[in-house]
């Protein structure tokens, strides 16, 4: 699964239809956090004000986000705060990397975090012989497999409790048990062990305040709250998109983001970082690694820059039927689902990552679901062009990419198309032959290209009359 | 140029010319409960939460309800915060029961069966409870334990998340500590198949004294 690109994604979404446990642990997983989440935004009577609003505060600081970005490293420096910026992935596993050696650092502990998943941090501190434990009880078993996340808030979705249990008895050599409590208990204990010897935590941020340089982790399972107080020095890696102006709008997100995601009304914790803690109760620094990695391409691009409003929740993929089907791990990408399929083009390029605009139905779930409002829709529509014209998916400077998935039979299908639809009298001609072509015998068999459109779906019917000559005539 | 000045460049340079949005304000509190609303709301949401809400009369009853608790835990080990009334806790803790100050090492409080601190706020609307680091060396005793006792004057119960937001931010807008924690509830998680497990790594259970009257005695 762990070798799944975006390239391949016809041939990872068919291996992972063909796999029973997996489509059955999946629905199962997105069927109850949706009636979660529908159940937990039902109670809050101004859910649509609320996303009014965060989708404003988000759109009005990505349209000035070099300001809000200098007020909050001017406060979080104020603070006590060592900030650093990376350009890309190796700036930022670079900048951990020397934090880590500089101060012999051994032991390292971790809190789960998308940003990190994106750069590949482990991996690279691997390299030293400095692999961070995963510390989340979902990440922890993802790296006890040795695979990567399939969905943004809840890792191991793909998984189902005997498998975890297998896994345990073979890496941990416990008794064999299913039980998530049983398991749940023995993660606790070993993982004790591993925060009582941290040097180091890395955690991730889910939002920076500007206005007072604080960073807010949010988190269940108080491992988050343990990784950034127990080691001498937490490192937490931000993506430059996280920053929110005013200490206030907290309350905003915190309404929207667990509701959205696991259908709480707040997490457990929340934990607000305003530089190091000077009362010595926790770590001695405090080092924030703002993230660029593309997106101060994405910010440039007027209609794509809503891309970076996402507060990864997960909603949208729990609601997308394509998720539901296929999982996280067929994408390819660290970020799965609708907002991966419109974000990894937008941070990898098209080259590599654009076949995911086609992975959707466009059947607008994930723009009904998302609390702040993207139009992913019409998003995956602009990038489908994009990748047709072999533009490249946000500009300027992205990686161009080659107009490969640019057919000159489809696209003279839709000129033909676009050219009976302009016209009354030509789409009438065209309806009315088609009603007649669906009498003959073979009609319902495709044929030419279209044939392996058919292949898993049924040719649509046309009504035996048309609206329009329903409208017009008598009524039958 | 350096890697700073290339971030902040490319962003200014990607927004010339891009016009923003108007910022809308901050969302407006809701009419204010009354304090017995407040108390209603705080302990039906730490209820279904699996946390446990009681009110007492005043510190001293609040320092003899924790001995208990202790004593009902079979408390072996018990990590105090440093806030200066729970010094009253040691009349009533169970004989053989050690009380480790906040200024304990590491090792030992990593060893406590409970946490014994105060709390700063509580949020009546989400069952929440503020921890401010610079009113109390509480960060490590609420979070270590497997039982988490926490005391929490009435007065200091506040109707909404919108109102702690303004509580925790000071006269100059700068947070009022370094470290400002939200708990809600005992730790918990649903990573395996979506079943709810209550105690992660965090405190296994919340028990909370809400104290009445609250001059010191």
């Amino acid at each position: 699964m762990n070798s799944m690109r975006p390239e391949t994604f016809a041939a990872n979404a068919r291996e992972a239809l063909a796999d029973a446990t997996l489509t059955g642990a999946l629905r199962r997983a997105t069927d109850t956090f949706a009636d979660r989440r529908a159940a937990a935004i039902g109670a809050v009577p101004d859910w649509q004000e609320l996303r009014t609003r965060a989708a404003a505060i988000k759109a009005h600081t990505l349209a000035r986000l070099d300001h809000y970005l200098e007020q909050f490293v001017a406060n979080a420096e104020k603070a006590g705060a060592v900030v650093h910026w990376a350009r890309d992935a190796n700036e930022a596993c670079a900048i951990v990397r020397d934090l880590a050696a500089a101060r012999g650092s051994k032991r390292l502990v971790k809190s789960k975090s998308m940003a990190t998943e994106e750069i590949h941090l482990n991996a690279a501190l691997a390299q030293d012989g400095r692999e961070p434990v995963e510390t989340d009880l979902g990440e922890w078993i993802i790296q006890l497999a040795g695979e990567t996340p399939s969905h943004i808030i809840v890792p191991a979705i793909h998984k189902t409790k005997e498998q975890i249990g297998e896994l345990f008895v073979d890496k941990l050599g416990i008794p064999p048990s299913s039980d998530p409590q049983v398991l749940a208990a023995e993660a606790r204990t070993r993982l004790r062990a591993h925060f009582a010897a941290a040097d180091l935590g890395i955690s991730g941020v889910n939002f920076g305040v500007a206005e007072t340089g604080t960073i807010l982790v949010l988190e269940n399972e108080g491992n988050a709250r343990m990784t950034t107080t127990l080691p001498a020095v937490h490192v937490a890696v931000m993506g430059i998109e996280k920053v929110i102006p005013r200490f206030a709008d907290l309350e905003t997100f915190l309404r929207l983001l667990p509701r959205s995601g696991t259908g709480q009304h707040l997490t457990t914790y929340q934990s607000m970082l305003t530089g190091p803690d000077p009362t010595g109760q926790g770590p001695r620094e405090l080092h924030v690694v703002l993230l660029d990695n593309g997106r101060s391409r994405i910010v440039a691009d007027e209609l794509m820059r809503q891309t970076l409003a996402c507060i990864r929740c997960g909603a949208c993929l729990n609601a997308c039927p394509v998720y539901q089907s296929i999982g996280g791990h067929a994408y390819g990408s660290v970020y799965p689902g609708p907002i991966g399929a419109i974000l990894t083009p937008q941070l990898q390029g098209m080259h590599s990552a654009g076949t995911l605009p086609f992975a959707s139905s466009l059947c607008g779930a994930c723009k009904d679901v998302c609390p702040v409002k993207i139009d992913i829709p019409t998003l995956l529509l602009e990038l489908r062009r994009r990748a047709v014209e072999g533009e490249p998916a946000a500009a300027p400077g992205a990686p161009a990419s080659l107009p490969t998935r640019r057919k000159p039979l489809e696209a003279l299908g839709w000129r033909l198309w676009s050219w009976v639809t302009r016209s009354p009298a030509r789409f009438r001609a065209a309806s009315a032959l088609t009603r007649l072509g669906q009498k003959l015998p073979f009609a319902k068999q495709l044929f030419g290209p279209l044939r392996a459109w058919q292949s898993t779906r049924n040719a649509p019917e046309l009504a035996k009359r048309s609206f329009r000559s329903q409208w017009r005539g008598p009524v039958r | 140029m350096n890697a700073r000045d290339a971030i902040l460049g490319a962003v200014r340079d990607g927004l010339r010319g891009a016009s923003a949005p108007p910022l809308p304000e901050p969302n407006a509190t809701s009419a204010p409960l009354s304090i017995e609303e407040r108390i209603a709301r705080f302990t039906a949401v730490q209820q279904k939460l699996g946390g446990v809400v009681e009110v007492v009369a005043d510190r001293r009853a609040a320092c003899a309800r924790i001995g208990l608790l202790l004593a009902r835990q079979g408390a072996a080990v018990a990590a105090l915060s440093d806030a200066p009334w729970l010094a009253g806790v040691a009349d009533y803790a169970p004989v053989g029961c050690e009380l480790l100050a906040a200024d304990a090492a590491r090792e030992r409080l990593l060893q406590a069966d409970v946490g014994v601190t105060g709390a700063q706020w509580g949020v009546a609307e989400t069952g929440t409870l503020v921890l401010a680091s610079a009113a109390e060396r509480h960060r490590l005793a609420s979070l270590l334990p497997a039982l988490h006792l926490v005391v929490l004057p009435v007065r200091s119960l506040l109707g909404t998340l919108g109102e702690a937001f303004a509580a925790m931010q000071g006269a100059a807008g700068a947070p009022v500590a370094r470290t400002l924690t939200f708990v809600t509830g005992p730790s918990r998680t649903a990573d395996i198949e979506l079943t709810l497990v209550v105690g992660v790594h965090g405190p296994k259970a919340l028990h909370v004294l809400l104290v009445a009257d609250d001059d010191a005695k």
